[in-house]
């Protein structure tokens, strides 16, 4: 037994000396350690739920969503015309549901530290902070805590490239909002957890698919998944900032 | 530790020093390794990125549950890059047809599965010896087992058959589990007659977030999608699940269907189509599915139609992507070129590539061959068979008298041997230096009546005039029949069934490559050929889940089974039944044509150059019909 442990100490020791004792500079900032690479503008394909997207809402029509009692009642009395005349023509835009809407994405860094996701339908900005989001009252877009879940499951060491991942986003601080733009619900108390997984097809296509966990206890009588798919464009085309709107 | 377990150790921790992807610290007295990147499920994770993806997993339908659950509508195509060839065969779709014996006990294939209401099974079958991780394998409720092959193993030839679940090779892209399955059957992308082709590819990702999967589907059918398919779907692990048994029987549920019916609409017959569309008061023409309707500008589309309420037209696809279109690279696909021997099943080989395909029946008594090949082509054919055996070539059959099937009959037949019959109840033989030539009498009668006339060396000289032929001899330990279905293909036509590895050499009654050729003048015939593929399909008998069973050699194309052949014949049905319809309806055989009866079957089977294209299929059944009034 002691022979296996001189013989493993040996064949380690490079590698533990190089993680303790190597002189190493500052870790790299979540923009230079970056798990994936969301960069860029993406546009989303409506293959799924094409009624509830792609069509104007309809009162009640709340198909395939887990919703509660209450959460029934709230979206049976949803009323654009008041949610107009409140100024929230913006409920649906909210984070726990833009991103099913049919929209254009652009991802971006705003410093090293903070992604900034963009998206045209209703002029929405998304930050997603790597550590500690600043404090905010609550908003459509709420604060979101990100965190690279690399492959592996652990960081890359010293010079090491990550060998792929996911972006892990955490939304809380959110102001009530629609999952669906027929004012199907979700409350104050709402915690929206989303990755972010690039995949590659044939033909170079490539997508990024969002899965979304929707948790709120008082609409919602499970965690609401989805899965959302959006194509990498090779251009900015069809960039089209509209505001939002309760059609 | 013993001697043997310490040696064992030593190699296995330069081993791991060596892969560098294992950092490990052993306390002498330790019984743990104190490693951080030990996977959580317990093991070595020696290449650092791979997750364990089996487990119990239960769907959830947060996304089109109806069309999941409850099942999807007639005519609800949105949200599908559909093109036209798509749309039409899903118009023709009647669900009457899904209480056909054949099509009963059809399992959901692998790229519709993962949206069906059902629970599933991944587990891992691991190399005892090795542990290494051999393939990842699935099933739901309605499916048969689907193998994800992670040991590099090579992808089968183009001609291997298909299957529901297809070929997967999986491989690590970061810890997401990306797969790419080839082989598949014809399929369908939603339960409302949607089709998807047998020359679909699908490209899959497993994504694990903890106790979450998310299953990415890219679907590239060059037939019927206009661009890729793409949709995603959840399952939540859920360890107390258990997938139930799924045992099917078909039995004839309709009693009134008549014989070789095949339930379908004949084009605008379809008067259910918009009553989901209406229901919802969707435009008629957004719910026709088609790339350019999945993008977010489509939301103005379908405003403009809400305003007009007028008819606007079928979605403008002129400027959505055309990747469909486009030759799909699939890295590891075998190249689908020259002479190649593909088994199929105990002593039954096909070699393809010598115009049409030949059975070979390979064994201790020697070889026998259903058809030959081109002229051109026999000494491969002959060099192919002999890298597998030396014994005698014996025996060869003729399905019929093309010469991409016969050309190489005296070639072959002269480097062969046979134990001749002299006839009657004899049991005198003798030995000849050629081998013996079978078919129907009708083969050497077309032979003899051709502008060209093969040589006589190549004429069938042992002939049957009945309905059928049973060889007079077990070979290779089994039954030969041949079976003569009447003006079929040609009116020389028999169909080969091995009976002990239950093969059935089809000829050119059945090819999935090409539309088949109905030789009019030899006295081919379309209701003489559905017949026949109807005879063979009566012959067959389909294993689980309407996979495997009886196996089917084409003339042209991959190796089949009973399904693929239903496939077939219903598409002839299909088509025949348009084509008889507009010809009751006065329409001329240039009228026919130019209404492209077989527009929904063209990109599978159709050619506008060459020898055989699809205005002379649909000539050919115009022709061939029995007269207005009559019956057929």
């Amino acid at each position: 037994m002691r022979h296996i442990l001189i013989l493993t100490l040996v064949l380690t020791a490079p590698v533990l000396a190089q993680q303790r004792g190597a002189p190493q500079g500052p870790p790299p900032t979540p923009q230079a350690a970056a798990a994936v690479d969301l960069s860029g503008q993406w546009v989303s394909i409506v293959s799924e739920d094409w009624r509830h997207r792609l069509m104007p809402p309809r009162k009640g029509d709340f198909e395939s969503v887990p919703l509660t009692p209450e959460g029934r009642k709230v979206a049976t009395a949803w009323d654009p015309a008041r949610d107009r005349a409140a100024g929230e023509q913006c409920r649906a835009y909210g984070a726990a549901g833009v991103m099913r809407l049919p929209t254009r994405i652009r991802v971006g860094w705003e410093s090293p530290t903070t992604m900034r996701v963009e998206l045209d339908a209703g002029m929405q900005t998304r930050r997603f902070h790597f550590g500690t989001p600043p404090a905010s009252e609550p908003s459509w877009q709420g604060r979101s805590t990100a965190a690279w879940d690399y492959a592996g499951r652990r960081a890359p060491r010293g010079g090491e490239k990550p060998r792929g991942g996911a972006l892990k986003v955490v939304t809380t601080g959110l102001r009530p909002g629609y999952l669906r733009k027929n004012g199907v619900p979700y409350s104050a108390n709402a915690t929206v957890t989303e990755y972010y997984n690039v995949v590659r097809g044939l033909n170079d296509d490539v997508f990024l698919i969002v899965t979304t966990i929707v948790e709120d206890p008082r609409y919602l009588t499970q965690p609401f998944i989805t899965s959302t798919n959006f194509r990498r464009q090779r251009d900015t085309t069809g960039w089209n900032p509209t505001p939002c709107s309760t059609t | 530790m013993n001697p043997i377990a310490r040696r064992g150790l030593v190699p296995l921790a330069l081993l791991l020093a060596a892969a560098g992807a294992i950092t490990v610290v052993v306390r002498a007295d330790a019984q743990e390794p104190l490693a951080p990147n030990l996977l959580g499920s317990g093991g070595f994770n020696l290449a650092g990125n791979e997750m364990d993806m089996s487990g119990e997993w239960v769907p959830r339908f947060h996304e089109d549950n109806d069309e999941r659950g409850n099942g999807p509508e007639l005519g609800d195509y949105t949200g599908l890059p559909m093109n036209d060839a798509g749309r039409a065969r899903a118009d023709s779709w009647d669900p009457g047809w899904l209480s056909m014996p054949e099509w009963q006990c059809r399992p959901h294939p692998i790229d519709y599965i993962w949206r069906g209401p059902s629970q599933m099974r991944i587990w891992k079958e691991i190399d005892p010896q090795t542990r290494d991780l051999v393939a990842y394998h699935q099933y739901w409720l309605r499916s048969t087992d689907r193998p994800t092959f992670m040991d590099g193993r090579p992808r089968p030839p183009a001609g291997a058959p298909h299957t529901w679940g297809g070929f997967s090779k999986g491989e690590w892209d970061g810890d997401m589990l990306r797969i790419t399955t080839t082989h598949m059957k014809e399929g369908y992308i939603r339960r409302n007659g949607v089709p998807r082709s047998a020359k679909a590819t699908l490209v899959q990702y497993w994504i694990r977030h903890g106790s979450v999967m998310t299953g990415v589907m890219m679907i590239y059918d060059p037939v019927y999608l206009e661009e890729v398919h793409i949709r995603s779907s959840d399952y939540v692990l859920d360890p107390s699940q258990h997938i139930v048994p799924y045992p099917c029987e078909p039995k004839e549920e309709d009693v009134d269907r008549r014989p070789g019916q095949v339930p379908h609409y004949l084009p605008g017959t379809n008067k259910q189509l918009f009553e989901w569309a209406d229901k919802f008061g969707i435009p008629h023409e957004a719910v026709r599915g088609g790339a350019a309707s999945r993008y977010p500008e489509y939301r103005a589309t379908v405003d403009a139609m809400l305003a007009s309420k007028a008819r606007i037209g079928i979605p403008d696809n002129a400027n959505a992507p055309r990747e469909a279109a486009r030759p799909l690279a699939v890295p590891d696909m075998p190249a689908d070129t020259g002479i190649r021997v593909v088994p199929v099943r105990d002593n039954i080989h096909v070699v393809m590539g010598a115009g049409g395909n030949i059975t070979a029946s390979i064994g201790g008594d020697g070889i026998m061959l259903v058809d030959t090949g081109r002229a051109d082509a026999s000494a491969q054919v002959l060099a192919a068979l002999r890298q597998i055996s030396p014994r005698p070539l014996m025996y060869i059959l003729n399905t019929h008298f093309d010469p991409e099937h016969t050309g190489g009959n005296e070639a072959l037949s002269k480097a062969g041997l046979a134990i001749r019959n002299t006839g009657g109840n004899t049991l005198l033989g003798r030995e000849e230096n050629v081998a013996m030539i079978i078919g129907h009498e009708n083969v050497a009668t077309q032979m003899r009546r051709a502008p060209d006339p093969p040589p006589f060396a190549a004429w069938p000289k042992d002939v049957y005039f009945g309905p059928e032929m049973t060889l007079f001899r077990w070979f290779n330990n089994e039954g030969v029949k041949l079976v003569h279905p009447n003006a079929a293909h040609t009116d020389a036509d028999s169909f080969v069934h091995f009976r002990r590895a239950d093969v059935i050499a089809a000829g050119d009654l059945y090819v999935n490559d090409r539309y088949p050729v109905i030789e009019v003048a030899q006295g081919g015939t379309i209701n003489g050929l559905i017949d026949g593929v109807n005879r063979m399909l009566a012959t067959a008998a389909s294993d689980f889940m309407a996979e495997g069973g009886t196996m089917f050699v084409p003339g042209h194309g991959r190796i089949s089974d009973s399904a693929d052949v239903a496939y077939y014949r219903d598409m002839l049905t299909i088509v025949r039944d348009r084509v008889d319809e507009m010809r009751r309806r006065g329409m001329t055989v240039e009228q026919v044509k130019a209404a492209r009866p077989t527009k929904d079957y063209d990109a599978d089977f159709g050619a506008t150059t060459g020898p055989w294209t699809t205005d002379m299929f649909v000539e050919a059944i115009y022709r061939t019909l029995p007269p207005p009034g009559g019956t057929r």
